[in-house]
């Protein structure tokens, strides 16, 4: 990851500049550079933690390190991915979104119905399945950025509102005798790479495009970093964050309907705890719930190291049990290490 | 979790409330009733509670307790549940919200046998019968049946079928089992690896749980697949489990190659049977459950009588058997022609 080289006009910076007009450029350069370096050096930490889990599970294994194998991680960890980017974006303007299960579920299932009852090829499902998701992502949007609910609360009620939804429609038993067209999301191949990677990548790419090239991407962090700040140097946050959940809810509607896909039907309950899967991957990536900072390359090495710890304990046959320890001492092992690095270099800086 | 048991107790309120309104005319409620020898004329209401909502296994059973109350007359179905089979609490909640709703019977599949225990015993002592199906409470009292497969005797023949389906020779094989630590999966594991002990050319390679996720069975199935490549056969131990552990076969283009006995009975598992990609499904009688759960219940109510546990039986389903008429009865239930015969 280039640091100091990165194009990005520090996005803390806008919403400083309102406020601490006084300070010295030389300052705020590096405070710029200090934030840039702490965002590479969680994806350092964990970078490093991956790449030593691959060697451990190569030697462990003789099955790991294995075509078959690499494509099946790949395609095990493309939901939990794209749906972690949503999150993450949402983590960086200060927020949560608890209800991504639930409208993974949502849109899954409406995806699956309008195939079954209506006919619609599954690209028009997606079509769907993303509208669903965008429409939810509003809602908390409007529950957030207009009537000021917290992120928390708005999307917790999202949660409940979703999966009761998701019960009403499907008469709470799952969406099956789909077509074999269904899968093509979940399970189809382009040019030898499984479909929901290149999706994957395509979605992680684009928001990364956006978040760290774009004015939009720019708003979202000074959101994240100061709010009020925000707000009073122009930017429209009200819009912007609204536009924040839509877009997030998009991807959500997205990653519900590869998993739909990906087992060919719709299940009522699917998704149930994928939002502590989720926040878990962007936390690991160096997402802070305190808002402003977090990277999508971050988040998608989150995403893959949980995803590589569960395919290792089933290769090695290890009871679920110690797999769910194991996560969690992940997750206390990269934010430590990272706060830990952050602190030494503030020392310095 | 607790989101679930919030939104349970939210919907019991509201639905207490609805009781409340519509109750004020017609409730006339012998608080007696409940209790031993004394009987209820008139409407029935029984609280009828799956281990959670969102499976095809417990809308039969639902299925099968409309049906009793239909025939019986007069008598309606509270159905409700938890979305989550590990939302524990929430059912705890949900079957106490009953109980202060004053229903006249409470026929539930406990989630978890110890934790709900003391759930049966507080409706037993407001004077609210409690009937248990599928999965009982530990310690259950004497007056509360258990309307249930037995798991164990149906996951020894699973095993059985797999040796019978895998024939002579050392052969390598997997289970997938749901729910660690609730009762009906210990149950089905405890049987299987019984079962696997007197077939001693069978080795278990591999054994994890789905979380009931067609999603996470689908995925550990993939992995164990990639460990244990000369893997000969699976046995999946619910329905998501069992359609994931296809899926995943499937996928690796091993479809027929490695022989899945599965449990229960969902459309996509027995259109799998129909096309080879399962050997065999161990398949119980929700419907009857359902079925005897509220039959016996409303006798009870009504004429006193004593309620007794019964096994609901498992029918085992295989490309061969499955368009008899007898097995057929099972697979799709209907009030016309209740698969409740002994």
């Amino acid at each position: 990851m280039p640091v100091s080289r990165s194009p990005r006009p520090d996005p803390s910076a806008t919403a400083a500049t309102a406020v601490e007009s006084v300070t010295g450029a030389r300052d705020r350069f590096r405070e710029s550079l200090r934030e840039h370096l702490s965002s590479a050096v969680s994806e350092f930490t964990a970078a490093t933690a991956l790449i030593v889990l691959f060697v451990a599970l190569s030697l462990a294994s003789p099955h790991f390190l294995t075509a078959d194998n690499l494509f099946n991680i790949g395609s095990q960890t493309a939901v939990i991915a794209i749906i972690a980017v949503a999150q993450t974006m949402i983590i960086i303007t200060k927020g949560i979104d608890l209800s991504v299960g639930a409208v993974a579920a949502l849109a899954g299932v409406v995806g699956a119905i309008v195939v079954r009852d209506l006919g619609f090829t599954v690209w028009e499902a997606t079509a769907v399945a993303v509208g669903v998701g965008a429409s939810a992502g509003l809602v908390n949007g409007l529950l957030i950025a207009g009537a000021r609910l917290p992120p928390f609360i708005a999307t917790l009620g999202m949660m409940s509102a979703g999966r009761g939804l998701v019960f009403i429609i499907t008469g709470a038993v799952g969406v099956y005798s789909l077509p074999e067209s269904f899968q093509l999301l979940g399970n189809g191949e382009i040019a030898g790479v499984p479909f929901a990677v290149a999706v994957t990548a395509a979605v992680a790419l684009g928001s990364a495009f956006l978040l760290s090239q774009t004015r939009f991407g720019q708003y979202v962090y000074a959101m994240g970093s100061n709010m009020e700040a925000a707000r009073r140097s122009g930017i429209a946050v009200r819009r912007h964050l609204t536009a924040v959940y839509v877009l997030a809810g998009a991807l959500v509607g997205l990653g519900g309907m590869v998993a739909a896909s990906r087992v060919n039907s719709g299940q009522p309950n699917y998704g149930i705890g994928l939002e502590l899967d989720v926040i878990a991957a962007a936390v690991i990536g160096g997402a802070s719930l305190f808002g402003g900072q977090g990277r999508i390359a971050g988040t998608l090495i989150g995403a893959f190291l949980i995803a590589v710890v569960r395919n290792g304990s089933v290769l090695l046959d290890i009871s679920i049990h110690y797999q769910q320890v194991i996560v969690g001492l992940i997750i206390w092992a990269a934010v430590y290490f990272d706060q830990f690095r952050r602190r030494r270099l503030e020392a310095r800086g | 979790m607790a989101i679930d048991s919030r939104t349970r107790s939210g919907l019991a309120v509201l639905a207490a409330l609805a009781a409340l309104t519509a109750g004020a005319c017609v409730e006339v409620r012998d608080d007696s009733g409940g209790g031993d020898g004394g009987t209820v004329d008139g409407p029935l209401e029984i609280a009828v509670v799956p281990k959670a909502v969102g499976h095809e296994f417990w809308s039969t059973v639902r299925a099968g307790a409309e049906c009793a109350a239909e025939l019986a007359g007069d008598v309606t179905v509270e159905w409700d549940g938890v979305s989550a089979e590990t939302d524990v609490e929430g059912q705890v909640n949900l079957i106490q919200n009953f109980v202060t709703q004053e229903v006249d019977g409470i026929v539930y599949a406990a989630t978890d046998a110890a934790a709900l225990a003391p759930a049966t015993q507080h409706a037993l002592d407001a004077g609210v019968p409690v009937a248990m199906i599928d999965s009982g409470t530990d310690p259950q009292p004497d007056e509360v049946p258990l309307y249930a497969t037995d798991n164990r005797a149906g996951a020894v023949e699973a095993a059985n079928l797999l040796a019978q389906a895998l024939g002579e020779g050392e052969h390598d094989v997997a289970l997938i089992e749901f729910q660690p630590g609730s009762q009906t999966n210990t149950e089905r594991v405890e049987g299987f690896t019984e079962g696997l002990a007197q077939h001693g050319n069978l080795n278990l390679v591999g054994q994890q749980p789905s979380h009931s996720d067609v999603n996470e069975a689908r995925r550990v199935t993939e992995d164990i697949l990639t460990a244990n490549p000369d893997l000969a056969g699976i046995f999946a131990a619910n329905e998501p489990s069992v359609l994931g552990a296809a899926q995943a076969v499937e996928a690796a283009g091993k479809s027929g190659e490695v022989v899945i006995i599965g449990w229960d009975a969902a459309p996509d598992e027995i259109a799998g049977l129909r096309d080879g990609q399962i050997a065999a499904l161990v398949v119980q009688n929700p419907f009857r459950m359902g079925f005897f759960g509220v039959q016996n219940m409303v006798e009870h109510l009504r004429e006193g009588t004593p309620m007794t546990s019964a096994d609901t039986g498992v029918t085992f389903v295989t490309r061969e058997n499955i368009d008899s008429e007898e097995v057929q009865a099972v697979l799709e239930p209907s009030c016309d022609n209740p698969p409740v015969g002994q």
